[in-house]
């Protein structure tokens, strides 16, 4: 609990995350307002839910995968994890604290996506409406799903090899699930007696599922609650995999000791 | 009838005779039995001879390569780094690590080692940051338990009337817990009530309660 605090009073030192609750609440008002709206009002709303859940995407990875990297290595090399373990405190405790202090502030950028979506994007439409609200309650599923693990092992990584690894490579593996997966894909089907890209395909991380932006700015609906039972199990699965992959990865004191 | 002064819960470290430490090969080895117990224990040796090893033994950071030791008590290790984020003011640090009721105390403390606490962590010396270290832990001790504190050179860096503060407040707190500080005195002066020497490979308990720094420094090798 005390690291937990910690790394909060530390998050709130830094003041950056008030910067980045207002990159939060404000572009999705403003930057809609760049597009052709007076010649097509319909535009204005689903701009403001793309605008939303694209800023949280970028908080997530460019803030928030940052931070979780930057307090793995630093917990490790100031000697603070190694006071905690003194104490008592474990690798899987200490792991968790500062993992949960991370996410906490996370959760406000995902309340103002799901906020602006459902104040200033919301269809007149009561039925679309209600889909509406479900779309964006998944989605806010989906997206904690994908940024915390990757966070948590972030925190793993930088405790053992330093933040630049430690930011590097879960960002990398979550752009390559949202951009990356989709153009592997596409290459299969081409070439459809490649083993090894199949292969890749099926253990690589689908975090494209997680990005349910599509179906918002298209109104397709939410996802049938079929397939967002089981994306939700698929991401738990992931969390497993990238949860027990940083806390074994997971150092209170630097490498050399 | 007052509480006496003894009242505090008794830590304890034993080491035993034989005990090894080291990180692949053997650095030292206990030569016969210490027992420790609530007071300040400062633990001598030059640069390389194992007081970060031993400290970081007892503290069950790393392991023993042989022997034994117990520990009895709440413990505390700090580090010769042990540093918090550049943008976090002492104050802040004080209010998430010290539990309330000790906070004002820790202040009075600050203030009497003339420590900034509204200066960010980051733009305070080194001296000033290694307050910030000892602060925590001296206010971190617990007031119903055993309590074991070990210092791996928490003098480095500070001056003489801040290393006369922290000695006055371990001598008025001897019996709230067992302190083992290793550390490089700089006059000879300094009272050593109790120490621990590592020398050539071997850990041994010297004085008599009434030595300084001056007695111990030429047994060291």
């Amino acid at each position: 609990m005390d690291l937990f605090r910690l790394t909060i009073s530390t998050l709130m030192a830094r003041r950056m995350w008030v910067v980045v609750l207002l990159v939060a609440i404000i572009t999705p008002i403003v930057f809609p307002l760049f597009t052709p709206h007076e010649t097509n009002t319909t535009l204005l709303e689903p701009a403001r839910a793309q605008t939303a859940w694209t800023c949280a995407w970028l908080i997530g990875i460019l803030w928030t995968l940052s931070q979780a990297a930057r307090f793995g290595e630093s917990n490790s090399r100031s000697g603070i994890g190694s006071y905690f373990r003194a104490q008592g405190v474990g690798s899987l405790r200490q792991i968790f604290a500062i993992w949960s202090a991370i996410m906490l502030f996370l959760l406000p950028v995902v309340l103002v996506a799901v906020a602006t979506c459902l104040l200033f994007a919301m269809p007149a439409n009561p039925q679309e409406a209600s889909m509406w609200v479900w779309t964006n309650l998944q989605f806010a599923a989906l997206f904690l799903l994908t940024i915390g693990p990757l966070a948590l092992l972030g925190v793993g990584l930088a405790s053992r090899f330093g933040t630049l690894i430690g930011y590097v490579v879960p960002t990398g593996l979550c752009l390559y699930g949202l951009y990356g997966v989709t153009y592997l894909g596409m290459t299969i089907r081409l070439r459809d007696d490649n083993k090894v890209l199949e292969w890749l395909y099926a253990i690589s991380p689908q975090y494209h599922l997680a990005d349910l932006t599509p179906r918002l700015i298209f109104k397709m609906g939410h996802l049938p609650w079929a397939d967002f039972t089981s994306f939700l199990l698929y991401f738990l699965a992931i969390t497993l995999v990238l949860g027990c992959s940083a806390t074994l990865l997971f150092r209170t004191d630097p490498l050399r000791n | 009838m007052t509480p006496s002064a003894s009242a505090h819960p008794q830590a304890s470290v034993k080491l035993s005779q034989g005990l090894g430490i080291g990180y692949r090969s053997l650095l030292a080895e206990v030569t016969e039995d210490i027992p420790l117990e609530n007071g300040t224990h400062y633990l001598l040796a030059r640069n390389g001879r194992g007081k970060t090893t031993l400290l970081k033994t007892v503290a069950g950071l790393i392991r023993k390569l042989s022997g034994s030791f117990e520990t009895h008590g709440h413990c505390q290790f700090i580090g010769d780094e042990f540093f918090f984020d550049r943008e976090l003011k002492s104050q802040a640090i004080f209010r998430a690590l010290i539990p309330a009721a000790r906070r004002e105390g820790a202040f009075r403390l600050a203030d009497k080692l003339e420590l900034d606490v509204g200066r960010e962590f980051g733009k305070l010396s080194f001296g000033n940051r290694k307050k910030v270290g000892l602060v925590v832990a001296e206010f971190r001790l617990r007031e119903d338990e055993p309590n074991l504190l070990f210092y791996d050179e928490p003098f480095t860096g500070l001056d003489t009337p801040a290393r006369e503060a922290i000695s006055e407040r371990w001598k008025a707190t001897g019996n709230e817990a067992v302190r083992i500080v290793s550390c490089h005195p700089d006059f000879d002066s300094m009272a050593m009530p109790s120490a621990l020497l590592i020398t050539d490979g071997k850990i041994f308990r010297g004085g008599d309660g009434n030595l300084t720094w001056a007695d111990f420094k030429e047994h060291l090798n």
